[in-house]
């Protein structure tokens, strides 16, 4: 498969935020939100990253669409380097505008997502005008009404004039959702996308995006501290997950190799923790499987893997040097543990008790 | 022609169609800009109250000026209120009429106000939103002239200038005397432009590659709009009284007719504040100065509603009016 | 109106009896009641899970319990309070320093978006010492107290107590306000989504340390979320609001797999959960209704499937359909529900 083939590639990918320089800044400030991220993602494809606040799922998602600039590594649209292009590196070939506008976002507040001043018409204009400048107002008005039609917002001339303060935040995020659409992306980061609505609407949201990436062409790249959430969206369109902690991926694979066979202890724990409707199911009861609540300080990440801290089945050996992705028989389902290795020294070294 | 139902393609519409929906799209937009903010403004009594005393004011030095003839000398001296004939508002010491006078120095005055106030504050805006918008170097440069402008003294320098340069065009004497008051406005606006910069919705339109003239305009103009149509009414008073002082205190001198000086010949050659006679000589000017005032400041205090999207919306009649609960 | 019954729903011991409670706000297009005529009784010690989604009115029935309704809103009805030992208080009777005095003394609170609620300005020991002051409690017992209570939420007393709140994490600073609230001994806590911004870990470790705490002090809890998987395995009895009142309560346990009302089925359905198979998933039709507008008759009869004239026309009864009166539903239907509305759930299970 040829880099080409992939819509976006993210390549060892860095983002270090440095602190404010001033008086009392030091080194170890830095915060590495990203440290040593490779992932592809492909047409048409959905990938769900789910991690804690603080494990740079939403850093990496903008750096895959071309907003956040990584400290190191390469981020590429269709084999072209996004920022080469953007710095105005005549042998691009592919312009940045394109990639600009091949790249788009959903956020998550819906409330924040519109500007408040304008009616819902007048937003979704703004892509059209951008892409198809040469449409005259009425048929642009008319590509809107469908479009809001085909989410469900009937009838659409209604809702066309309404400000956002008149929507609801499901409604919202619909809105939110054809703006993005209207610009005819290759890859929507959906940065928490549902997390903000209401639990009986994510899946229709969910379900929407799916029916709409099918008629557009589009890869989605799903952002979720709720693994429930990431499961549906993923599932129903035979995608793959990838978990994050502290910058790092620990486990990437199709969503239900991931689920019925996790074998990060991380993505275990997530699963401990995602709760569960099925009260005979919930006999494990018991505490937290990890050893510490709290996530270690991002500036500081533990040295070795950085979830030895907290990782119930952690060793001596995992203090020492960080384990390097491995890859399954078939490829396709990565994981960073010692505990993949059959034969690793791991399974000699003591395990840690504090 | 046959009459077609109202499929959404896109491209082919009937031209009946067309001269139907764009006779639509007139009155909406009709609606929206003009109509609109008209009610919106109509609806509260202080928005209501101010805007028509700025009116009068505009007509008089518009329309008015025509029908009343300038003050001659000559007329009865000294004539108190509905006392002469033909002298409503009473005469000064060599007989002009008082309501000519006040009518004619109208022009100057309301020339002097817009100058000022779109000087300084079309400047405040567009360093602001600039610097605050952009960022980075643009921002230091930027910022820092705004602070050195900051921190020259307005008045000595506004005094300086006009005693140097002798400005008798209204419109030069208006930007000289608002030539301070952009900075403090300037750093206001970009303080606000900072802000609002991280919200989602502009990060949108910049991911959506929108241009940066586009956002601003679009999305961070309306958002700062009551504060800038607050300072500009705020300089457009600040215009009033400095120049009503300067003219007064002779700073600023003039052939043409100006409520400083009518002030100021009120109390020097009448002696105004001594005796009850004149009394009306300087109340007139001060009650004009201070309505013009009054009615600036009413009107800002609307202004904020001109610009909510909920206000707006309820008072346009092209807009649903059900809205989900407020959460 | 229900027939005025003690322990109407087969509560033993209760702390709560609230009865005929709403709150009602004046608004300019209309009287908009945000809560109406809600029944229902909690019991001594037990975790009652309320589960509602935006709009339900659930924030209101949490103020509504400790009479702190935001102005202008109007609470009527009757809520009676039976502390441990003395007599039952009728809370909408109370003037303001004697309300003020249960509040926190007896009955707790831990708001949505409680972690802003510390004032940037002052460190976490500062706001334990100020609630210990004002409640004229001595400050060096109720700091060691304080103490253990953070130690118990695993938290490092010293270190906590002496930061500022933006110097904690999201996990930090609800654990401290959990603290907080248990400072002064309460033997009610009132949670309004208290997990709501933090993360999946963090939310089940919470989950966790509130039920022990809950256990070793003897609490009544009431929590309160639009998250029904999240109080599944938590809260010993639910009730779910819909459209500003209870349309069911009952053991968790049968909520969970043997739900009567349409809405609550039709929730558990579209909850996207790791074991439902997705392709079962359905979403719920419809918006749930403007205060100002609520329907007559059945509150959710636009929505639901088993809909007829007569949940058009008539309000339903609070029913059970098999004489359980510990779990009931305000449906007319009551019977038909478990075969109108399969649970997508139990044919999981059914199949093994």
């Amino acid at each position: 498969m040829s880099e080409t083939d992939h819509v976006v590639s993210l390549d060892d990918v860095r983002v270090h935020f440095e602190p404010e320089s001033g008086l009392f800044a030091r080194d170890d400030d830095v915060v590495k939100a990203v440290d040593g991220i490779s992932l592809d993602i492909g047409e048409n494809d959905v990938v769900a990253l789910v991690g804690e606040s603080g494990c740079g799922k939403s850093t990496l998602g903008k750096t895959a669409i071309g907003t956040q600039r990584p400290t190191e590594g390469s981020v590429s649209y269709r084999g072209q380097d996004i920022w080469e292009a953007r710095d105005g590196d005549s042998d691009a070939e592919i312009p940045y505008e394109t990639i600009r506008r091949s790249l788009q976002i959903i956020h998550q507040d819906p409330g924040a997502s519109l500007n408040p001043n304008k009616t819902v018409l007048h937003s979704l204009m703004v892509p059209l005008k951008l892409t198809e400048p040469d449409l005259n107002t009425f048929d642009r008005r008319d590509r809107v009404h469908e479009m809001l039609s085909r989410v469900g917002m009937e009838p659409p001339k209604d809702y066309a004039n309404r400000y956002p303060h008149q929507l609801s935040g499901g409604e919202r995020q619909r809105v939110a959702l054809i703006r993005a659409l209207l610009m005819n992306p290759d890859l929507i980061f959906a940065d928490e996308a549902v997390s903000a609505l209401d639990v009986s609407l994510r899946i229709d949201m969910m379900d929407l995006m799916l029916e709409l990436q099918d008629q557009f062409n589009t890869s989605f790249l799903f952002v979720s501290h709720n693994l429930s959430n990431a499961s549906y969206i993923t599932g129903k369109a035979d995608g793959r997950i990838g978990v994050m902690y502290l910058g790092e991926l620990v486990e990437l694979g199709p969503i239900d190799e991931v689920i019925q066979n996790p074998q990060h202890p991380y993505t275990k724990a997530l699963m401990w923790a995602a709760p569960n409707l099925n009260p005979d199911a919930a006999e494990d009861t018991t505490g937290t499987p990890l050893r510490k609540i709290d996530v270690p300080d991002p500036r500081n990440p533990p040295a070795g893997c950085r979830f030895h801290t907290r990782c119930p089945n952690a060793r001596e050996a995992c203090k020492q040097t960080p384990p390097e992705t491995d890859v399954d028989a078939d490829g396709d389902h990565k994981v960073a543990c010692y505990r993949a290795i059959d034969d690793h020294e791991y399974w000699d070294s003591p395990e840690l008790s504090d | 022609m046959s009459e077609t139902n109202e499929t959404f393609t896109s491209g082919s519409s009937t031209e009946q169609q067309t001269a139907r929906s764009r006779r639509s799209l007139y009155r909406e937009r009709l609606d929206r800009y003009v109509l609109t903010p008209l009610r919106v403004i109509w609806n509260d009594w202080r928005t209501r109250l101010g805007t028509l005393i700025i009116l009068f004011y505009i007509l008089v030095g518009t329309v008015g000026v025509h029908y009343i003839s300038e003050p001659q000398i000559g007329g009865p001296r000294l004539a108190g209120i509905f006392e002469a004939p033909g002298y409503p508002l009473g005469t000064n010491n060599l007989g002009e009429g008082l309501m000519s006078s006040l009518v004619h120095a109208t022009p100057p005055m309301l020339k002097m106000i817009t100058a000022g106030a779109v000087f300084a504050t079309g400047i405040a805006v567009a360093l602001g939103t600039v610097s605050g918008y952009k960022g980075g170097r643009v921002d230091t440069v930027l910022s820092t002239l705004i602070d050195i402008a900051m921190t020259v003294p307005g008045l000595p320098l506004i005094i300086l200038l006009v005693v140097t340069f002798q400005p008798t065009n209204p419109f030069v004497i208006g930007i000289v005397l608002s030539i301070n008051s952009w900075a403090g406005l300037a750093r206001n606006i970009r303080s606000q432009v900072l802000e609002l910069r991280d919200n989602s919705y502009i990060e949108a339109s910049r991911i959506m590659g929108r241009s940066t003239g586009g956002i601003v305009y679009d999305d961070i103009l309306p958002n700062i709009m009551p504060f800038v149509l607050i300072s500009f009414v705020n300089t457009a008073r600040a215009v009033i009284f400095g120049s009503v002082g300067l003219y007064y205190l002779g700073i600023l001198q003039t052939p043409e007719n100006n409520w400083g000086i009518m002030l100021n010949n009120a109390y020097s050659a009448g002696g105004a504040l001594y005796s009850w006679d004149s009394l009306y000589w300087i109340v007139l000017p001060m009650a004009t100065i201070v309505l013009l005032s009054f009615g600036l400041v009413l009107f800002s205090q609307g202004t904020e509603r001109l610009f909510n999207p909920r206000i707006r919306a309820r008072h346009a009649e092209t807009i649903d009016e059900t809205s989900p609960m407020e959460e | 109106m229900q027939a005025e019954t003690k322990h109407k729903f087969d509560v033993d011991d209760p702390i709560f009896e609230v009865r005929n409670a709403s709150v009602t706000f004046d608004m300019e297009r209309g009287e908009s009641k945000v809560m109406d005529s809600i029944d229902i009784d909690v019991d001594r010690g037990e975790i009652l899970g309320v589960v509602g989604e935006s709009g339900s009115g659930k924030s209101m029935f949490a103020s509504a319990l400790l009479d702190a309704v935001p102005k202008p809103g109007v609470l009527s009805g009757e809520i009676q309070y039976y502390p441990e030992d003395g007599e039952p208080v009728d809370l909408l009777d109370q003037s303001e320093s004697e309300i003020k005095e249960i509040r926190w003394e007896e009955i707790s609170m831990v708001f949505q978006g409680a972690m802003s609620s510390f004032n940037p300005t002052m460190t976490i020991g500062d706001h334990f010492e100020e609630t210990l002051q004002a409640h004229g409690r001595d400050i060096s017992e109720g700091m060691e107290y304080a103490d253990e209570l953070l130690s118990e939420l695993y938290l490092e007393a010293d270190q906590v107590l002496g930061s500022y709140p933006h110097e904690l994490s999201g996990g930090m600073k609800q654990r401290a306000l959990l603290a907080l609230s248990l400072l002064l001994e309460p033997e009610v806590l009132v949670m309004d989504e208290p997990t709501a911004a933090l993360d999946l870990l963090m939310q089940r470790s919470i989950i966790e340390l509130i039920r022990d705490i809950g256990e070793e002090r003897d609490l009544t809890i009431v929590f309160i979320t639009h998250d029904l998987p999240l109080v599944a395995n938590l809260a010993d009895r639910i009730g779910v609001l819909y459209a500003f009142e209870f349309v069911e309560v009952g053991p968790a346990y049968d909520i969970l797999t043997d739900s009567k009302h349409p809405y609550t089925r039709a929730l558990l359905n579209s909850t996207p959960n790791l074991d439902t198979p997705r392709e079962e998933m359905r979403p719920i039709e419809g918006k749930s209704p403007d205060p100002v507008n609520v329907p007559a008759g059945c509150s959710y009869h636009p929505r639901c499937p088993l809909s007829d004239e007569n949940c058009v026309q008539n309000d339903p009864p609070f029913q059970s359909d098999d004489g359980d009166t510990d779990h009931q539903a305000k449906c007319h239907y009551i019977e038909q529900t478990r075969r109108e509305i399969p649970l997508n759930l139990q044919e999981v299970e059914y199949s093994e």
